[in-house]
């Protein structure tokens, strides 16, 4: 369905264009990161915060970082998607220890995770219909593991306990989710 | 290491899904430097992700990335200030090694030269203008001098004129010079003789005018050399029985002897 991929970045090389554009103070950087990167980033930080909201704020911080950071950043040291990563896994953790995340702790639910879907979609009705194929081809389980490793934020070890199956079995079955995925787009 | 292996081993999801410490993560970038086929499948798995994510709406709100370029923006704003009056600082302090009397000296020193140059630019027009004044007053005086002088002239012409003691003669050109005449008044009273330069040609160099008083039977009496620029003037006095005054050309300073094949103008009482 390489239609419905047009608005997304499918260039293989899209890291070296993002460093690039971070070397010469480009802000197209960073909405590059976010459309290439946010998603995962998102479920990197999820991981540690554990609520969608808050997740959002510490994504909104790590863009800000990124670029403000930008000149510490050495290709030669380590690729871009592990200096992100290690950006987002420390502002995550900063959140952690602020008051408003201790506070709002014991009302955190899985609830938040369902709702979080609900979003507007202003795309026209072929993209949609596209992805509606998309979704409906790829079976419930694979979708589950997909989110839960890929956009909520669980661990394998945590989706393992969840699903109350071996971690073997789940790393497994995340892969032949992705490959799955990967033959649908 | 088997490539294949390295990819069937999951470990290209784990990285993906952040599941990877970050020396775990390191290794896989190595791995992937190395071996493009893992470099090809990392894009790949991060591609088809974000295509789900598009598919099944998990995308991150779009309001994150504005807020955070709004945030980099202020941001940016707030360092261009500071740095701003860092800069203004620096200048303050720059401003202190030259002695702001000196600035005050300079502006001044180049504001007089302006001066300078402006009025002494005015001086010499005007000095200019002035000397071409002067020298039209001169011309002018000059003019004023010839014309009272004119005017003088016609005055005491019109005076002898009028005088009813004067004879009047008119003396005309003689075949010499046709176009001559000249004007001789003789006071019955006093008996001096005045003469009217009316028209003479210029003398030549070295010669003068002479009035003659003619007599019956007698030879001319010199009745005294004028002065050819002299409009009116008083010659010498003549008595007796005259009967014609004549001009005759002679060398300077006059002749006792008329020469009579030079006269100029003629007349009779």
């Amino acid at each position: 369905m390489p239609t419905a991929t047009q608005p997304i970045l499918t260039h293989a090389n899209v890291e070296g264009r993002i460093v690039g554009l971070l070397a010469r103070k480009d802000k197209e950087a960073v909405k590059l990161i976010f459309d290439y990167y946010g998603n995962a980033l998102m479920n990197v930080i999820q991981r540690i915060v554990q609520d969608r909201a808050m997740s959002e704020e510490v994504l909104q911080q790590v863009l800000v970082k990124v670029w403000t950071n930008a000149k510490t950043y050495s290709p030669d040291k380590a690729g871009l998607y592990s200096w992100l990563v290690a950006i987002s896994r420390n502002a995550a953790l900063d959140k952690r220890k602020t008051r408003d995340f201790r506070e709002g702790e014991t009302s955190r639910s899985a609830v938040q995770i369902v709702a979080l879907e609900n979003r507007a979609n202003d795309e026209n009705s072929l993209e949609k219909l596209m992805a509606r194929q998309l979704l409906e081809q790829l079976p419930h389980k694979y979708r589950v593991l997909i989110d839960m490793s890929f956009f909520e934020g669980y661990s394998h070890q945590e989706i393992a306990e969840k699903l109350e199956l071996p971690l073997g079995t789940i790393k497994t079955r995340i892969r032949s989710a992705l490959k799955h995925l990967r033959s649908l787009v | 290491m088997d490539i294949r292996e390295y990819i069937e081993s999951g470990i290209l999801e784990e990285y993906v899904a952040g599941e990877l410490t970050e020396e775990q993560m390191l290794e896989v970038e190595k791995m992937s430097d190395k071996h493009p086929e893992i470099k090809r499948e990392l894009n790949e798995l991060q591609e088809a992700l974000n295509v789900y994510a598009k598919a099944a709406e998990k995308k991150g709100h779009r309001s994150i990335l504005d807020e955070a370029l709004l945030e980099i923006k202020e941001g940016e704003e707030e360092h261009f200030i500071a740095k701003l009056n860092e800069d203004q600082e620096v200048v303050i302090k720059r401003v202190n090694v030259i002695p702001v009397w000196s600035i005050a000296a300079s502006i001044l020193l180049v504001i007089s030269l302006g001066f300078n140059y402006l009025f002494y630019s005015e001086f010499k027009k005007t000095k200019d203008q002035l000397a071409i004044l002067e020298q039209n007053n001169v011309v002018l005086a000059e003019k004023t001098s010839n014309i009272e002088q004119e005017l003088a002239y016609a005055e005491l012409k019109v005076a002898h004129f009028l005088n009813e003691d004067n004879v009047h003669v008119r003396m005309d050109g003689l075949e010499i010079s046709p176009e001559s005449y000249a004007n001789v008044f003789w006071n019955k009273k006093s008996n001096a003789v005045f003469i009217s330069v009316d028209n003479l040609p210029t003398p030549p160099h070295g010669h003068q005018y002479q009035l003659w008083a003619i007599k019956e039977g007698q030879a001319p009496i010199d009745a005294g050399i004028f002065d050819y620029s002299q409009l009116v003037q008083e010659l010498k006095v003549i008595t007796g029985d005259v009967k014609a005054f004549a001009v005759t050309l002679e060398k300077e300073g006059g002749s006792p002897v008329a020469t009579v094949d030079k006269t100029y103008v003629k007349g009779f009482i």
